[in-house]
């Protein structure tokens, strides 16, 4: 089985059991505020436009930075000529970043950076950047994986192989597989590239104070990110400071400086001032990563009782520029006798970064459309299908009660066989898909302080994505320390804080939730230690619920939280806590189903109504988490039905770097969404699990089932845009799919 | 046009090309997408710019005097120029929605709007809507339906909802829908503004999200 790409965050290998500290700070099995609804503590900052968010910095003194970039998809700089973007009145600092004559001198897909200036204005940086003279030597480009495979390619980099093969991934033996199949599906399955569309684009504030660099940037980790300040300009790590307050959104493009903003940095040490840089839409779509097309040539075998028997997959995929491609395949369910081998194309285009739940997409929506393929060849119904081809259940793999649960739900047993016979061109159709991720993490550290007039600082190196993690902070506090949300100030997004790591594949609830409930336990303890004297009990006995600290076996035998801290005095509590073992878990899985209806006149797909079963451990926020799985969908059905970047074949420029052809969902887009978030005692037992990806997943396979089901035509791959739907279903006519 | 001796104040109106125009019947254009200097320039009598000019622009009821290129966008200046950041940039083309401000009574993209252009109207951005603390109610259904994640979208979602309700009271989902759609969330917290336009309409009732 293809090992996943389970995102920049490293999954933690299997659980040792559970240390001391975990097992004395348990989580409550009757918690005052965790899974409850609480709203946002940053949401009034955020809806009166009083939050700042990098891209609002505004510093004394400061100018703007601009890059100039590759308007080829290859090409050798041969000279730069920055004296007349110098000569020009206001422009401040001026760089080069490919290095004529060096190998760094080839630009690799158009977008790559050349140079860069910076000015007093925006405006002003701009009309500097056009002046910049670049000298290319153009190259012959690849623009498409069809083009970068064929014999006599021009190569993507200079004196390198278009292609990377891999080994392959075996188990079991095809041949008796296939000689238990009754039937035999064999078809080729793709998926698109998308960008991530961040709505802040990626950029920063540098400033620097002599050797001290303090940058305020949009990013996924403060703490990677001031390490790679540090590597990429050659300085001490202890002298970069890393800030990202609030941010636009990164979905796994947004882990370290990047290019813009080293040159940033750079810009500002020239200049001597305060510099803004920020990629335009253009430039996000173009550097700042995507999720890499996937396709897959698969055969697979079922047996007349409907069992999977075989799975024999070429894969491939290109992830632009140098980056890989792979994903799991096949996804979920258990083909007994498989191979796959997978083939890494390399085009000129920007290079791939992980994007929510990455590979995940592409190794569904591949396996999905064929499972639905195979239910009707043995007539079975997709749903008892699945069912019956499904890995040994446990708590991280409860498809098989999810299934049940959702199609329950969903009215499945309406569903009709593929293909809608109502007459009039509007078909309707229902589909569904299931789909897994990791979620867990481990490393995140906390700082607690307590105060003598009781006020609690709770103190994490993490960074809130959009996803409540600052309000998750100070839940978890609240609740080990007994007091209301309101009273924990959470501080985070600044690497003057507690190492934690980046919040990439789902794993910040479990890496960080752990730590802080340790630290607050810890914090609590040292508040008992100063009291148990006064109430006559030893500090094991006390508990701090709804305010107060009080005797465990005696309520009345008490005071308030203000008054316990004010016996602190001189001696302030501050303690350290970091992730243990105990707290957390990894694995998640999950169901969806959805409905459709397909207009076969004009192809164009209305989603009606999808409904998820969802598991995430112990629900931390109900709010933030429904808040979540929301986003998680609609971005799936972007991924099914709008967008699409796409590369000129002929130029290799991409044609929709943008957003109004590069196409997302607005509100009328967007149908009913039902959760079902499994909230089991069983669940709740396996601790916190990160909920960030694993419903983002799935959606577009069983969108892409859905129109299935009712135009009774197969899409094998995405987008499913009109004029998609609309040519397959003329190829159906002239007898040719299935 | 003569030169302005004081830069703090904006240029001096010509009264007599107003009236012109007045008169031949397009100061109603002119008024609407000009504001005087404007008017000079499209009448070829006179030419502001390249360089940068005085205006003052009436935000939030406040009067903001800036020196903007005449090519700089409303958002541009008062982001950059005035440190109003709330209003933010996301695809600069008049289709993401996140820098839609109210421009005398009416929803407009900041992005694709030249500052110069709305010199004499009244400009509101989500930085002026809340009243002190208290938020204005469409601010407070956002947050009491969580009907936002990164929020960096969310001002203009805030800005175009309030718009809405103030040209249809109790709109009806289909409005909500209409008034909405020139705005895009990369979050997809669609379902919740939903709610929240229905909640700050006083359609639906404010749901016990009451901790914290």
């Amino acid at each position: 089985m293809a090992k996943a790409q389970e995102g920049r965050g490293a999954q933690p290998p299997a659980a040792s059991g559970p240390t001391a500290n975990a097992k004395k700070y348990a989580w409550p099995p009757k918690p005052a505020v965790l899974s409850t609804r609480v709203k946002r503590l940053d949401g009034p900052d955020k809806v009166t436009g009083k939050a700042k968010y990098s891209f609002d910095i505004n510093r004394p003194g400061m100018i703007y930075g601009k890059v100039v970039r590759s308007p080829h998809p290859h090409a050798r700089v041969t000279a730069i000529d920055l004296n007349a973007a110098k000569a020009l009145p206001g422009v401040r600092a001026a760089i080069v970043w490919k290095e004529p004559g060096t190998p760094a001198a080839e630009c690799k897909y158009q977008g790559d950076p050349v140079a860069a200036i910076a000015a007093d204005t925006e405006e002003l940086a701009e009309d500097a950047a056009r002046l910049v003279k670049v000298t290319y030597d153009v190259m012959e480009h690849v623009a498409n994986v069809e083009q970068a495979m064929e014999n006599g390619a021009p190569a993507w980099a200079a004196g390198t192989a278009n292609t990377r093969k891999g080994n392959a991934e075996e188990n079991g033996n095809l041949d008796d597989g296939f000689k238990q199949a009754a039937h035999v599906v064999e078809q080729t399955y793709a998926t698109h590239v998308i960008t991530h569309v961040c709505m802040e684009t990626h950029g920063c504030v540098c400033e620097w104070d002599g050797d001290k660099l303090t940058a305020w940037v949009t990013t996924q980790g403060v703490h990677g990110t001031k390490d790679g300040f540090a590597q990429g300009l050659k300085i001490p790590a202890t002298n970069v400071r890393v800030i990202t307050q609030y941010m636009g959104g990164g979905f796994g493009s947004k882990f370290g400086p990047d290019a813009q903003g080293l040159i940033c940095a750079r810009l500002a040490k020239e200049a001597g001032k305060p510099v803004k840089l920020f990629l335009d839409r253009k430039e996000e779509h173009l550097d700042s990563g995507n999720r890499p097309s996937a396709y897959a040539k698969i055969k697979a075998g079922v047996s007349a009782d409907g069992k999977l028997t075989a799975f024999d997959a070429q894969s491939w995929g290109t992830g632009g520029a140098g980056a890989n491609s792979n994903f799991p395949l096949p996804y979920i369910y258990n083909f007994p006798n498989r191979r796959r081998v997978h083939t890494d194309v390399f085009i000129n285009a920007g290079q791939q970064r992980a994007m929510r739940a990455p590979g995940h997409p592409q190794g569904c929506f591949l396996t999905e459309i064929l499972m639905d393929e195979l239910a009707d060849r043995v007539r079975m119904d997709p749903v008892e299908f699945r069912i019956k081809n499904l890995p040994e259940a446990n708590l991280s793999q409860a498809w098989g009660e999810y299934f049940r649960m959702g199609a329950k739900a969903f009215g499945w047993e309406k569903r009709h066989a593929t293909g809608d016979p109502r007459p009039g061109p509007i078909k309707n159709g229902f589909g569904v898909s299931a789909h897994r991720w990791g979620g867990g993490g481990r490393g995140g550290r906390a700082h607690c302080d307590i105060a003598s007039d009781g006020s609690v600082v709770m103190k994490v190196g993490t960074q809130d994505l959009g996803t409540g993690t600052r309000t998750m902070v100070a839940m978890l506090t609240a609740e080990t320390l007994g007091l209301p949300v309101s009273a924990v100030t959470p501080e985070i997004g600044d690497t003057n804080y507690p190492v934690c790591g980046a919040s990439g594949g789902s794993t910040t609830a479990a890496s960080i939730s752990p730590a802080i409930r340790i630290a607050a336990g810890k914090a609590r303890d040292a508040v008992f230690a100063k009291v148990a004297p006064e109430l006559g009990a030893s500090a094991d006995d006390l508990v701090a619920e709804n305010g107060r600290v009080f005797v465990k076996t005696n309520a009345s035998k008490g005071m308030t939280w203000k008054d316990a801290c004010r016996r602190l005095g001189a001696e302030p509590v501050s303690v350290d806590g970091e992730w243990e073992d105990g707290l957390s878990s990894t694995g998640t899985s999950g169901v969806q189903f959805t409905e459709v209806d397909v207009d076969i006149e004009t192809g164009i797909v209305k989603v009606k109504r999808i409904l998820t079963v969802q598991d995430c451990g112990l629900i931390l926020s109900r709010l933030t988490a429904e808040s979540q799985v929301y986003g998680g969908i609609v971005g799936s059905l972007n991924f099914a039905l709008f967008e699409d970047r796409i590369l000129d074949r002929v130029t290799g420029h991409m044609v929709n770097p943008n957003m109004e052809s590069y196409l997302l969902a607005g509100l009328s887009d967007v149908p009913k969404i039902d959760i079902m978030l499994v909230d089991s005692p069983e669940q709740r037992g396996r601790g916190v699990i990160g909920i960030g990806e694993p419903p983002t997943v799935s959606t577009a396979s069983a969108i892409a089932n859905a129109v299935r089901n009712a135009t009774g035509v197969t899409i094998r791959s995405l987008p499913l845009h009109p004029h998609r739907i609309l040519a397959a279903i003329e190829e159906q006519k002239s007898g040719g799919t299935l | 046009m003569a030169k302005n001796k004081d830069p703090e104040k904006p240029e001096p109106i010509n009264q007599s090309r107003r009236q012109f125009l007045k008169a031949t019947g397009v100061a109603p254009l002119a008024a609407s997408v000009a504001g005087a200097a404007i008017a000079e320039a499209q009448s070829g009598a006179g030419i502001v710019g390249p360089g940068e000019v005085p205006i003052e622009l009436m935000v939030n009821g406040k009067r903001v005097a800036l020196r903007v290129e005449p090519r700089v966008t409303l958002l541009n200046a008062i982001r950059n120029r005035a440190d109003l950041t709330g209003n933010k940039r996301g695809c600069d083309r008049g289709v993401c929605g996140a820098c839609t401000m109210i421009i005398d009574g009416k929803t407009a993209y900041a992005c694709s709007t030249l500052a110069i252009e709305t010199v004499g109207k009244q400009i509101r951005t989500v930085d002026g809507l809340a009243d002190g603390a208290k938020l204005h109610p469409v601010q407070q259904a956002f947050c009491d339906r969580d009907a936002l994640m990164c929020g960096f979208c969310t001002p203009g979602f805030v800005m175009a909802t309030v718009a809405l309700i103030e040209k249809h009271p109790k709109p009806t989902p289909e409005q909500v829908k209409k008034g909405l759609d020139g705005n895009i969330c990369r979050c997809g917290t669609f379902v919740r503004i939903m709610e929240a336009a229905m909640t700050a309409s006083g359609q639906l009732a404010t749901r016990g999200v009451t901790r914290g």
